[in-house]
């Protein structure tokens, strides 16, 4: 849509670095996009009609033509109105919050945009982020007045806290002569877990096949007890007869004793490269939380666990994202 | 094979940009084939015939396949050959836009992405102006403005693109709305932009000639533009319309003759211009010109006053500096027709009296006969006039004639019109020793009665005769007038038969024109002096270019605010008058002390009314009924409610 990407992206680069440019520091939300930092620069097509329009006034000058004239005042003036109407497009935008769930590296991050539409109509705007693609402002965002969440891909390189860097925000509506938009740098960064290591040695004290103890010990139903279902409980944990007679989810609770428990511990790969110890360890958490297993992980900072659900998975894997880099 | 080709081409158009739709594609090419329409209607037929023809095949590649290369570079050089052969080789302006017009439709060919296709719509712009360029009818006019517009839509449509295309009437309100914001600023340009009054760089010579008198006559050659009654000039006076009889409207004088063909003598024009009567009596007028393309002003005898870029000839023609090119107006006087230039030099007679040798030897011997046997130079006039009042005939009908063209038309068919008389005048003036030459230029007009002015047509041209007398100067002969004063002072229309058809259309016709007059005076006519006139009625006087460009600047500031103000006029508020029932009510219990802060609920607010407020209670109604009817699915009954609701709200007054 935004023409060709690469000219704009270019200049839009060098405009960057410009000190007067607003936009470099992170800011805080809310913001309001207002005239000091929306910038107007033409299009290629622009700047061909500019071009055109400068030689049908020098023309119609030259040759005393009144009509001509006209002509090139009344584009000249349309083409002018759609400069303004570029930037009013923008100007009176509001950001109010982001927000994104974690997501592992390497995978897209969908970051959500909560964007209130102000006083105008929306229509046309694209919202890109420094690296990814543009992304149409979601036409329930359009009317005047509206107030919702726009859903933005951000693709993601490294585990830990990660600076969304420069967001842009553009248009080229009504004619495509010229470009308006504005940066804005969010304050908020947003958490990125580990990679996680694809192939690798099964859980450890699992019988080298990678099968669940529990299931080799289901023999008998009274191993276990029942209890109400919570989020998290893995859906082969659901006791499906029992619920049925209860009318509420059951979930079967396994005789759990510290045999059962997986022990993750980030000192007994000491063997292997820093990173890829973290991708396993992250792994054999998203492993362990499959098999429903409890896992308790050992790392430099401290200890977690033994527990399941999705808070300590989350609590596992944030530690294991924001551990220090090699060597750091 | 061919799975491989068609999942490459979904890949890439899914990474770069969105594919180029068969609406849009349309869309295109019929911006671009508007565009070229104006122009198209202006070239040459030849020319325009092919560029026509290579706009259909290249639209029609454009919707279905690309041409192959070759063909296309075959269609460039074919086009390119066939433009210059059209033009005679002659590249100017108007060659100039018909290569760029042939380029602008063969580029639909090549009609592959966005980028292309916003690269054809802008250099479609062009177009519309060059047609300008060339005329400025109300057709073409018109034809532009559609172009323009619709080249507009293709612009607005394609900034838009992957987005589905909306309804067309909201397109169509769209472009309405920004043409109308344009209005302002374009007219201030248009009326205050400093114009140039002298050109920038040269006015190229017109590839095409237009028809219109020429600088040269030879007998029986303006059939043509006796039957043509496009208008050649409009006439306005200010006072009183002089006798039709008077108004001669002097054009180039042809003083050179070869045989057959009457020439200016470009020799003659470093002379100096002829002392005319001055004074301040006589007609005062304003003359336009439709183009053409040479600098002849079409003005009555004799002319005493007349402004700036025009100036008079030895043989007191006015003559513009520059070629006229487009509609222009002068404003000027005349003094009704009285002799001038007493005294001739010696070098400007000897132009006059020259005939070549061995053409017409009946005439030349028939002059000299006359001239010896009369007593002087007016008795001779007078006998030849009378010679041709009784045995010669005025028709536009006159046979070919041969090598002796005087001698034939004065001795065997006796038949002819103006350029006939006027020929064979002259070369019995000057066998006979008078200095006299051929004045071509237009007679009459027709009087306009709806907008008050006068029309002269191509059909009007006209030749006659000056001799000059000694003691005198110049005087005006017209011998056709001798002959069938009817047929010079009313013209061919009227001869044709005062049809009945023709009575009944003419206020019609009158009607039309007289638009197009005021269409010419507004608008094409208007020009530097014309510029500076208008500021002087605004009481600015001596207004320079500098002046005019202050104006401008002001003007323009002046429309730039006013376009501004409408665009940022804050849009209406909350469009639901649910909503602005409930906040005005919302608002008026703030200035009592219930604040509802905005990220409360209308519960939360509900509660806080029924805790503070005990005598609120028809409020707290109120409120749950708007909680209930907020977000209720829209259907009759509750439509009806929500208007009922919003009425009570705007009517509650918290006590």
């Amino acid at each position: 849509m935004a023409g060709k990407p690469g000219t704009f992206d270019r200049i839009d680069s060098v405009l960057a670095r410009l000190p007067f440019v607003r936009g470099r520091q992170p800011e805080a939300l809310p913001i309001t996009l207002d005239r000091k930092r929306i910038y107007v620069l033409p299009t290629r097509q622009g700047l061909l009609v500019g071009a055109l329009l400068t030689g049908m006034l020098l023309g119609a000058l030259n040759y005393n033509n009144n009509p001509g004239l006209m002509l090139a005042f009344l584009l000249a003036a349309v083409v002018h109105n759609g400069v303004v109407m570029a930037h009013l497009r923008l100007s009176g935008l509001r950001i109010t919050a982001l927000h994104a769930e974690p997501v592992h590296a390497g995978e897209a991050l969908r970051l959500r945009i909560r964007v209130a539409s102000g006083r105008r109509s929306r229509d046309g705007l694209l919202v890109q982020a420094a690296t990814g693609e543009p992304t149409k402002l979601p036409e329930g965002l359009h009317a005047p007045g509206a107030d919702g969440e726009l859903e933005l891909s951000v693709p993601t390189t490294r585990r830990g806290l990660m600076d969304l860097g420069r967001l842009r925000i553009s248009t080229t509506r009504p004619l495509g002569l010229a470009r308006a938009w504005s940066w804005w740098r969010p304050r908020e960064r947003v958490l990125v877990y580990p990679a996680v290591e694809k192939g690798g040695p099964p859980l450890p004290g699992s019988g080298g096949d990678g099968a669940p103890r529990p299931r080799a010990q289901r023999s008998g139903e009274d191993t276990h007890h029942l209890r109400d279902y919570r989020s998290g409980d893995a859906p082969r944990q659901i006791a499906w007869k029992a619920s049925a007679r209860l009318d509420r989810l059951m979930v079967r609770e396994y005789e759990s004793g510290t045999a059962n428990d997986v022990h993750l511990e980030w000192s007994a790969l000491r063997h292997l490269p820093h990173e890829l110890r973290i991708a396993r360890l992250a792994r054999w958490v998203l492993d362990a939380e499959r098999d429903g297993r409890r896992y308790r992980l050992a790392l430099p900072g401290g200890v977690m666990g033994p527990a399941r659900g999705a808070e300590h998975r989350h609590a596992c894997l944030r530690a294991l994202a924001l551990l220090p880099e090699a060597g750091g | 094979m061919s799975a491989a080709v068609a999942v490459h081409a979904g890949t890439s158009a899914n990474d770069t940009l969105p594919a180029l739709t068969a609406p849009l594609r349309r869309l295109v090419v019929a911006a671009v084939l508007a565009a070229a329409l104006p122009l198209l209607l202006q070239l040459p037929a030849l020319v325009s015939g092919g560029i026509g023809a290579v706009a259909l095949i290249a639209g029609w590649s454009a919707l279905r396949r690309p041409l192959p290369m070759p063909l296309r570079l075959l269609l460039v050089v074919v086009i390119t050959g066939a433009v210059l052969l059209g033009f005679g080789f002659r590249v100017g302006r108007d060659a100039g836009s018909a290569l760029m017009l042939a380029m602008l439709v063969l580029k639909l060919s090549e009609l592959r992405d966005f980028d292309d296709a916003k690269r054809v719509v802008a250099y479609a712009l062009f177009s519309p102006f060059a047609a300008f360029l060339q005329d400025q009818g109300p057709l073409t006019l018109a034809l532009g403005l559609v172009a323009a517009i619709g080249v507009l839509a293709a612009m607005a449509r394609l900034a838009e693109a992957p987005a589905p295309p909306k309804p067309l009437r909201r397109d169509a309100t769209a472009l309405a709305q920004s043409l109308a914001l344009a209005l302002p600023l374009a007219l201030v340009g248009f009326w205050l932009f400093p114009r140039l009054p002298t050109p920038l760089w040269g006015l190229p010579e017109n590839a095409v000639a237009r028809s219109g008198i020429s600088e040269e006559m030879s007998p029986g050659d303006w059939i043509d533009l006796m039957g043509d009654d496009r208008p050649a000039f409009r006439v306005r006076f200010d006072g009183p319309t002089p006798a039709a009889s008077t108004l001669y409207w002097r054009g180039p004088v042809l003083t050179r003759f070869d045989g057959r063909t009457w020439t200016r003598n470009e020799w003659l024009a470093g002379f100096p211009p002829p002392e005319l009567p001055r004074g301040e009596a006589g007609v005062s007028y304003t003359l336009t010109l439709e183009p053409t393309d040479r600098r002849y002003v079409f003005a009555l005898e004799s002319p005493t006053g007349w402004p700036n870029g025009l100036e008079l000839g030895f043989d007191a023609t006015l003559k513009s500096t520059a070629p006229l090119r487009s509609l222009s107006q002068f404003r000027l006087r005349a003094l009704a027709a009285a002799p001038y230039q007493a005294d001739l030099p010696d070098a400007l007679r000897r132009s006059v009296l020259s005939l070549p040798a061995e053409f017409n030897p009946r005439t030349v011997q028939l002059a000299r006969e006359w001239r010896s046997a009369a007593t002087d130079d007016r008795a001779y006039i007078e006998r030849v006039l009378a010679w041709f009042n009784d045995e010669h005939a005025y028709s536009i009908t006159a046979p070919p004639l041969g090598r002796h063209t005087a001698d034939e038309f004065l001795f065997d068919t006796r038949v002819g019109y103006c350029e006939h008389f006027s020929s064979a005048f002259v070369i019995l003036m000057r066998a006979a020793g008078i200095p006299s030459r051929v004045v071509t230029g237009y007679t009459g007009g027709v009087p306009n009665r709806v907008g008050g002015y006068w029309v002269v047509r191509q059909m009007d041209a006209h030749a006659w005769a000056e001799v000059w007398l000694p003691g005198e100067g110049w005087v005006r002969v017209d011998p056709t007038a001798a002959v069938a004063p009817e047929r010079i002072f009313d013209t061919l229309e009227s001869a044709a038969g005062d049809g009945g058809l023709a009575n009944t259309l003419r206020p019609m016709l009158d009607f039309g024109d007289s638009l197009r007059e005021a269409w010419n005076n507004f608008v094409v006519g208007y020009n530097a002096m014309r510029q500076s006139e208008l500021l002087q009625h605004l009481g600015w006087h001596g207004a320079g270019a500098a002046q005019v460009g202050q104006a401008f600047v002001v003007a323009a500031g002046v429309a730039l605010g006013l376009t501004l103000l409408v665009l940022m006029w804050p849009p209406k508020g909350e469009r639901d008058p649910l909503l602005r029932a409930w906040r005005g009510f919302l608002r008026r219990w703030a200035k009592r002390g219930a604040v509802k802060l905005p990220d409360e609920s209308a519960s939360a607010f509900l509660r806080q009314l029924r805790a503070s407020e005990t005598r609120a209670s028809d409020a707290a109604d109120l409120v749950q009924r708007f909680i209930a009817l907020r977000y209720a699915p829209p259907g009759e009954g509750v439509d009806a409610e929500r208007t009922a609701l919003a009425e009570a709200l705007r009517r509650y007054r918290p006590r």
